[in-house]
């Protein structure tokens, strides 16, 4: 298992290359660069032209792009993103702020996922084509057909704007006592992480139902009841310990992507996490900020890949690590 | 005549939708006879397994329904059970062994947490104890390592051995009465040969009765004290093994006993029956074998003859005999 997971991690390595290559040219072939942002529509700066060239060349982007990637992948090797254009700061301080803020968003999605995407899903395989199941698909299906970003706007305008209950902007209550506080931050993360939350919670209902009803009509499920074993036991050793397999794979997936996905509605929400930064990086061209978020978005997929596998291999005793 | 173990008394089992209703079983009578085989007989399609599944309460609903009849096992009518009462016996006094291993076990769980499970439901065992007992179970249907198969997965045992796995699950909590539909068919024939040693040899240790679903006679031949042959969700002949194969009377069962091959007889075909079994879902009226029938007459295809007792303890179902 260790050598197995080892062997993995090793062979992460040549996908990260390439990553870090489409990156790098992707963002050469933007047109502009960063100091002409900052600078050259500055009206109040004299000689824009010359201050531009300076800081370009201090900054190394007149070199050849070939030798810019080496300097980044060395600088990279020695735990160094380098320095952001426009803010002035190591870029490991601004991703050390923004990548816990997304963690966090992600994590309460996924739990919020798999707390009512799972047991919901079971129950309605248990008493299929009944009330609940139908009622509940109905509601599965418009989650999973609208959009995030409407889900934000309309729980934005009903518990923060109308009835005023959680608050819509940001991770604190800036300027009381209580700021930072745990409950501040459990209410701050509710509306964001719930909206994050919402087409996927359809998307597992749905992919839960589906997977226990198959297992319910296997041979073993009817050798199960054969023996006369109780249904719960049936149902939660049986059926459950088969349909969850499927489950644990996609949840392994999705952990990169909702990090990745939180990036617009981090934008709605306010939430100083990595969507903010990424997007203004790039607005801004700030070279070493999109280098990193992309590489950390990158990692961030690869790391959930290999998690569902290992998953899936400690589950299913199917499966041989070879 | 000592008093049957199981008697099966006008067993109708229907699948119902909307739009039909398709009578898998229909009025089907029957007894087992304490520590003997009842092999049931009959081609794919004629009830026999919808048969065995109603025995368990075990028809896969919510289209499948017992309508009517009774199942009477040990003095109690088991279709008058609660669920929860019928859950008791089914793997403690009625084990069910099924026609494929392959995928009768649980892919996801340990052999010997799924026969220990028997015993922690019926016998109230700790799962140390259950462990301890299922090492012996193992080891009574013929594995020399035991011990290690408990810790082992169904996907790591051959057929005939999951089979055995099986049996040994089924037998756990020494039932009464074992089920065992089509156990061999899906094995190699030395295999099967093994299996119904097994089979034989705990049914003569622990006098449990066997009720053998298979289409195969020479199993039947081997195996069976008394015989019940199906055809479209009826029984057509009952009768003791002996007599069924030394004075068949129904034109069904003759047909059926001149299909078997016999190897030293030299034939250019094989005698077949000719067409396929009806549909459950639209059997023909009148006798359901006339349509095959060679001997059928006009009156056949009118009226469903009544299963009548020719001989004492031979029952056939046709009106020419």
């Amino acid at each position: 298992m260790t050598s197995y997971v080892i062997r993995r991690l090793l062979g992460l390595i040549p996908t990260l290359f390439i990553i870090t290559v489409i990156v790098f040219s992707l963002m050469h072939l933007m047109p502009g660069n960063a100091f002409q942002a900052l600078i050259g529509l500055n009206p109040h700066i004299k000689d824009a032209a010359k201050v531009i060239a300076q800081r370009t060349a201090n900054a190394g982007l007149n070199l050849s792009w070939p030798q810019q990637y080496v300097n980044w992948i060395v600088n990279l090797l020695h735990g160094n993103l380098g320095t952001s254009f426009e803010f002035q700061e190591p870029v490991t301080t601004l991703i050390g702020i923004a990548l816990p803020n997304t963690v966090t968003l992600a994590l309460t999605a996924e739990l919020i996922i798999l707390i009512i995407g799972i047991p919901v899903g079971v129950f309605q395989a248990n008493r299929v084509n009944k009330g609940f199941d139908i009622s509940t698909s109905l509601v599965a299906v418009f989650l999973y057909s609208v959009p995030g970003f409407v889900f934000a706007l309309f729980l934005i305008f009903l518990f923060s704007f109308t009835l005023n209950w959680l608050p819509s902007m940001g991770t604190v209550t800036a300027a009381v006592p209580w700021s930072g506080d745990l409950g501040d931050r459990i209410q701050h993360l509710i509306l964001p992480a719930t909206t994050l939350a919402l087409p996927s919670v359809a998307y597992y209902t749905r992919l839960m139902r589906a997977n226990t009803l198959q297992v319910f009509f296997q041979d073993y499920v009817r050798t199960a009841r054969a023996k006369g074993l109780r249904s719960t036991r049936v149902l939660f050793r049986h059926v459950l310990r088969n349909a969850i397999i499927p489950i644990t794979t996609q949840f392994g997936f999705d952990i990169g992507g909702l990090v990745g996905g939180a990036v617009i509605l981090e934008q709605i929400f306010t939430w100083p996490g990595m969507g903010e930064l990424t997007i203004n990086a790039n607005l801004n061209r700030d070279y070493p900020v999109i280098l990193a978020t992309t590489l950390i978005f990158a990692v961030m997929v690869l790391l959930g890949n290999l998690f569902a596998d290992i998953l899936l291999a400690s589950m299913d005793p199917r499966v041989r690590y070879n | 005549m000592a008093e049957p173990l199981l008697k099966v008394r006008n067993l109708k089992t229907y699948f119902i939708s909307k739009h039909s209703q398709v009578k898998a079983v229909d009025g089907v009578d029957f007894e087992v006879q304490p520590g003997k085989v009842l092999g049931i007989v009959g081609e794919s399609g004629s009830g026999k397994s919808m048969t065995s599944l109603s025995l368990m309460r075990l028809v896969p609903g919510p289209q499948g329904r017992i309508v009517e009849g009774e199942v009477t096992f040990e003095g109690t009518d088991l279709l008058k059970l609660t669920e929860r009462q019928m859950s008791d016996v089914r793997g403690n006094r009625m084990g069910m062994i099924f026609q494929e291993p392959m995928t009768a076990l649980n892919p996801v769980l340990k052999v010997g947490e799924q026969i220990g499970e028997v015993l922690i439901r019926h016998r109230k065992l700790s799962k140390a104890e259950a462990k301890k007992q299922s090492i012996g179970l193992l080891r009574s249907v013929g594995f020399p390592r035991a011990e290690q198969i408990v810790d082992e997965y169904p996907h790591q045992l051959s057929g005939g051995m999951r089979q055995r796995a099986m049996i040994a699950m089924a037998m756990a909590c020494q039932p009464k009465l074992l089920i065992a539909d089509e156990p061999t068919t899906a094995l190699d024939v030395t295999i099967q040969a093994q299996v119904l040693d097994l089979m034989k040899s705990l049914k003569n240790k622990n006098g449990t009765a066997i009720i053998l679903i298979t289409h195969d006679l020479g199993v039947i031949a081997e195996m069976a004290d008394d015989v019940v042959v199906m055809y479209g969700g009826q029984v057509v002949e009952s009768a003791t093994a002996d007599a069924v194969f030394d004075d068949p009377l129904h034109p069904y069962t003759k047909a059926l006993m001149e299909s078997i091959p016999v190897i030293d007889q030299d034939r250019d075909r094989l005698a077949s029956i000719p067409g396929t079994v009806p549909s459950a879902a639209n059997f023909p009226s009148g006798c359901r074998f006339a349509p095959r029938c060679t001997l059928a007459q006009e009156s056949c295809h009118q009226k469903m003859p009544e299963l009548r007792e020719l001989k004492p303890g031979h029952y056939v179902r046709c009106d020419l005999v």
